[in-house]
Parts: structure tokens; sequence; C-alpha cells
């Protein structure tokens, strides 16, 4: 008896250190990947011409894109590796390229110094971010879930799920704490590449933490035997028994997956900056609020999917998430609409003029501030930029390109921020359930010979493509609603549509073909 | 449920076929409106990345599906 219980705290001691040492590289590849994102709009102005900001930024959102669309080739060339010559090297490698990519990405010279160079540096550097994500998740899931012990694997996993969101708290925290202690002139200037820098040395740490790891007892055993797959990409995409469970992960979980997750995080964070205007120490500090809240619910639903079943769990928060977002947006916005507000008009203040020359340009910049009724102030920053040389302004005013630059900014009173942390803790609640008992529902519908491979495809598929675009579609979508050029959109909510379709259809297939049954991992 | 599942299968089969020209459509209107750079790239990205990706993959399921793959999936 004594010696049962010496075993499993043996046991259970064992497989923590094994959670801990995976989940802490796949956290910094996370936040490598997300202070790109996070900083988008920063980077476009560095790395990619300034005539048009739209365009700037949607270049921006592209290579985003690109980071997410080359993750399946990740997924595929590493999850190839790991089934060939196992996990703990494969995800080794991929902490290195991804930590490499990301420190360099900080030290690339901007636009204005090597010009076309500049983009296309990033760009390449990006896509190589995008194929070591690829090869990271699929690796520390798959590496887990086989130390973990049946019956717990949810719990287990869900560690592992708990690093996507946590690399995201970490990024806004780094890059906010870097923006406070600089001003913000400096941090736009040479500030912004400390985040990237930094990585470097976290990187370090968790490669020294993984190289002290032991590969994966069930892929262990399995080359003893001899029984590991000759090609892993035939056996995974080419048989049609596999095909098929590959094809209802994607449809059935991860497309609905990633949509939630990245609504539930990336879109709030860009809809309170963009569409609410907040300001923008509040809305990260909003996000990162909500994300702390939020984050022990991927283990409290991973642990429950181990008593009642993954499905249930991931198809009630693509439900809820359908029918709920539109509500919560809307009062989201509501929260912060001026329209809907009383002005206190003896404290607005409209500074005078302030004309500087900078360069070849006179710059005149008038703030406009305004306090209401309940509490909200609003901060209207109007920037106009004219060349000194007549010659270069007629040309920019013929092609109307001397309109003026206007920053706004929103400060909410304390009650709207609050409920504004609750309105995005709701949807981190969402993100839990769908994505909390989502690495433990792949790894037991795929044999352990090729589940490096097949897990990995449909994770980035999901997570990546469907998942990586709701930025530039929701965008776009917004876009499209307004009325006509620098007229507000005619519905702000227009980006959810399609985030809400691809939850939609995805809880339908899911809800209709998914097994609610936990499957045992086989050692084949 | 084996019955719902391949009727599924017809809809989901459709649905992989009918986006095609649908995408397609959109985008040369969109794109003769409007030729700009931003319009190029975000429907190259639509048209080369997300469509095929969604069209073989609700066609092959659907077929899958009509054919009762995943009836034993209970």
């Amino acid at each position: 008896m004594a010696r049962d219980n010496a075993y499993q705290t043996e046991e259970v001691s064992s497989t923590r250190r094994v959670i801990a040492a995976s989940s802490v590289g796949t956290l910094i590849e996370w936040y490598d990947f997300y202070i790109f994102g996070t900083l988008a709009k920063i980077i476009s102005e560095q790395f990619f011409p300034k005539d048009n900001p739209t365009a700037a930024l949607l270049a921006t959102l592209a290579t985003f894109a690109a980071g997410f669309v080359v993750r399946p080739f990740g997924a595929l060339f590493f999850g190839r590796l790991g089934d060939l010559i196992g996990r703990k090297y494969t995800f080794l490698v991929t902490l290195v390229i991804m930590g490499g990519s990301t420190f360099a990405i900080g030290l690339v010279p901007g636009y204005k110094v090597i010009g076309f160079f500049a983009p296309a540096i990033v760009f390449l550097l990006r896509l190589l971010q995008g194929l070591a994500l690829g090869g990271e998740y699929g690796g520390a899931a798959t590496y887990v879930a086989e130390h973990s012990p049946a019956g717990r694997r949810g719990f287990w996993t869900s560690f592992i799920q708990t690093t996507a969101t946590l690399g995201l708290f970490l990024a806004l925290g780094i890059i906010l704490i870097v923006r406070t202690t600089l001003t913000v002139p400096v941090f736009e200037d040479w500030g912004w590449r400390i985040p990237f820098i930094v990585s470097a040395f976290l990187v370090g740490v968790s490669i020294f933490i993984r190289m002290k790891m032991s590969e994966s007892p069930m892929f262990v055993k399995m080359k003893k035997e001899g029984k590991t797959s000759k090609n892993p990409l035939a056996e995974s995409f080419k048989q049609k028994d596999n095909l098929k469970m590959v094809l209802i992960a994607l449809l059935g979980a991860t497309a609905g997956q990633g949509v939630v997750w990245y609504t539930g995080q990336f879109y709030a964070l860009s809809f309170l900056q963009n569409a609410c205007n907040i300001d923008f120490e509040q809305s990260n500090t909003i996000i990162l609020i909500a994300l702390v809240l939020g984050t022990p619910f991927f283990v409290i639903f991973g642990a429950l999917s181990d008593k009642i079943g993954r499905k249930y769990i991931m198809m009630a928060g693509m439900l809820i998430a359908v029918i709920a977002y539109r509500p919560i947006y809307t009062m989201m916005y509501n929260a912060a609409d001026l329209k809907q507000k009383t002005e206190v008009v003896e404290q607005t203040k409209i500074s005078e003029p302030k004309v500087e020359v900078k360069g070849t340009d006179t710059v005149t910049t008038i703030v406009t501030k305004k306090t209401f009724s309940d509490g909200t102030t609003y901060k209207e920053t109007v920037k106009k930029t004219i060349p000194l040389d007549e010659a270069k302004r007629a040309k920019l005013e013929a092609a109307g390109k001397l309109k003026p630059e206007t920053k706004k900014s929103v400060i909410l009173p304390k009650n709207l921020y609050y409920n504004m942390i609750a309105f995005v803790f709701i949807q981190v609640i969402f993100v839990t359930m769908v994505y909390g008992p989502i690495a433990a529902f792949l790894v037991e519908i795929f044999p352990t010979r090729i589940r490096y491979t097949s897990m990995s495809l449909p994770y980035h598929i999901g997570n990546g493509v469907f998942g990586g675009l709701v930025p530039l579609i929701s965008t776009r979508l917004v876009e499209a609603s307004r009325p006509g050029p620098g007229l507000p959109p005619s519905d702000p909510l227009a980006g959810l549509w399609y985030p809400i379709l691809i939850a939609g259809v995805s809880f339908v297939i899911g809800s209709l073909y998914i097994s609610n049954k936990t499957n045992n991992l086989d050692a084949e | 449920m084996s019955a719902i599942k391949k009727i599924f299968g017809i809809l989901w089969t459709l649905m992989g076929v009918g986006i095609v020209p649908l995408v397609i459509k959109q985008a040369m209107k969109e794109i003769a409106a409007k030729p700009s750079e931003e319009n190029w790239i975000f429907w190259s990205i639509v048209i080369v990345v997300l469509m095929p990706i969604i069209a073989f993959s609700l066609i092959t399921f659907g077929v899958f599906a009509l054919k009762g793959e995943y009836d034993t999936i209970e």
C-alpha cells in the first residue's frame, strides 16, 4: 500500500515536471509569436511604406496572416519529423528557430534605413516563426498526453492549453511595461524592439530546461519494437480511416475553436482600440485582467472533460459564443459610444494650434479634450503635416494625401472599465470551454505512430487559417459596411459575422459527428 | 442518426462546391470596382488560402458522411 502510494506520488511529480518543462517552452513560443501581432501598428509604420496607413496596416495583417498560413506547413514538416525521430528533439528545434527569428526581427533596420529589404526580411522571419509554431504545439500536446495517465489526460494537457493565453498575456505585459517605462515616442522609435530582444533570454532558459527532458515513453516503446511509421504523411492523409478523423477534427472542432479563440482575445483588443477608441493602456489592461481571471478555467474545463467528455464542453462553448457575441459587443460599443453620452461643455478644452518644423515638413497639432457626465474623458489629437516644398505640397494636395491624421482616445470611468473587463472575461470563458479540452480530444483520436503529424495539421489549419484570419476578414467586413470613404461604418459589429458563421458550422458538424466517448491512447 | 448524418453530408458537399463560384464572383466584383493593392491582397489570401481549404475539406467530408463513414461514431 505504502509502496503504491509512493509510486503514485513519484508518478504525479514526474508528470508535473514534464508539464512544467513543456509548458514553459510553448508559452515562450506563443509570446514570440504574439508580440508581432500586438505591435502590428508600430511594425507597419517601421517596415512598410507610410503613404497609405490602411494599406500599411493591411500589409502587416497580411504578414500576420502569412505567419499563420505557414503554420500548417510547419505542422506537416515538424509533425513528420516528430513521428520519425521523436517528440523531444523536434520541439527543441522549433524552439531554437522561433527564438532566433524573434530576436532577429528586433534587430532589422527600418524601411527608412534599408528600404525594401526591411519588409522583405521581416516577412521571411515571420514565415520562420510560423513554421516553428506549426511544429511546436502538436509536439508539446502529444508529449504531455503520452506522459499522462488515462482518465486525467484532459486535466494534464489543459496546462499546455493555458500557454497560448499566457503567452499573449506575457506579450501584452512586457509591451505595457516597456511602453510605460519609456516615453511613447521613444517606444515607437526603437523601444518596441526590446520585447523581441528579450525573447533571446527566455528561449535560452527554455532550451536549457528542455535539454534535460526524456523522450515520450510511448514513442520510446514503439521505437524499440520497430513500430514507428515509415511515412507519417502518407499514413495520416492518404489512408481514409485517418483522413476522415483529420476532417472531423478540423471542421467539427478546431475551425470553430480557432475563431472563438481569436475573437475572444485579439478581436476584442482590436475592437476596444479601433471601434471604441479606448486608450492604449486601458484597453490592454482590460484584456490582461480578463485573461488572468479566465486562465484557470482552461484547467477547470480540461479536468471537467475527463468526467463528462470533451465534446459537450467544446460544443457548448461554440454555441454560447455564437449566440452571445453580438449582444456582448453591442454592450461594449455602447459603453464607449460618445454619441450616447452627455458632454459637459464647460469642461471642453481646445488647445491653440502648435506649429513645428520637422525636417522638410510643417506639423500643426491641435488637441481637444472633452469630459462627459458619466465620467468618460475624450482626447482628440489632430495632426496636419504639410511639406515646406511648394511643388511637393501641390502634388500631395492633388492626390488628396494632405488629410490630417486624427488620434482618438477614450478613457472610461471605473464602473464602465469594470464592465468592459466583464465583457471580455465572458469571452475568455468561451475560449476556455472550446480550447481547454481540445488537446486531449485531438491526441485521443489519432494513433501514436502518426499522432504528431495527424493532430498538428487540423490544429494549425483551424487556429492558423480560420482563426488567424479573424483580424483580416473582420477588419474587411467592417470596412465594407462604410457607406463611403472616411464615413463611420453602418455596422461596427459587422466583423463578428465571420467568427459567428465559422463557429456555427463547426458546432453543427461537431454535434452531429464527434463522439463524446474518451478514447485510450494506444501504443501503436 | 445515420440518416441525418448522410442528409447533412449532401449539405456539406453542396456548400463546398458552392463556395468556389460565390467567392470568385465576389472577388471579381470588388476588384473591378476598386482595383487597389489592399483589395488584391485580401482577395488573394481568401482565394489562394481560405477557399481551397474550405472547399476541399467540406466536399471530402460531405462525401465521407454521405457514404456512411461516420455512422459508427456515436
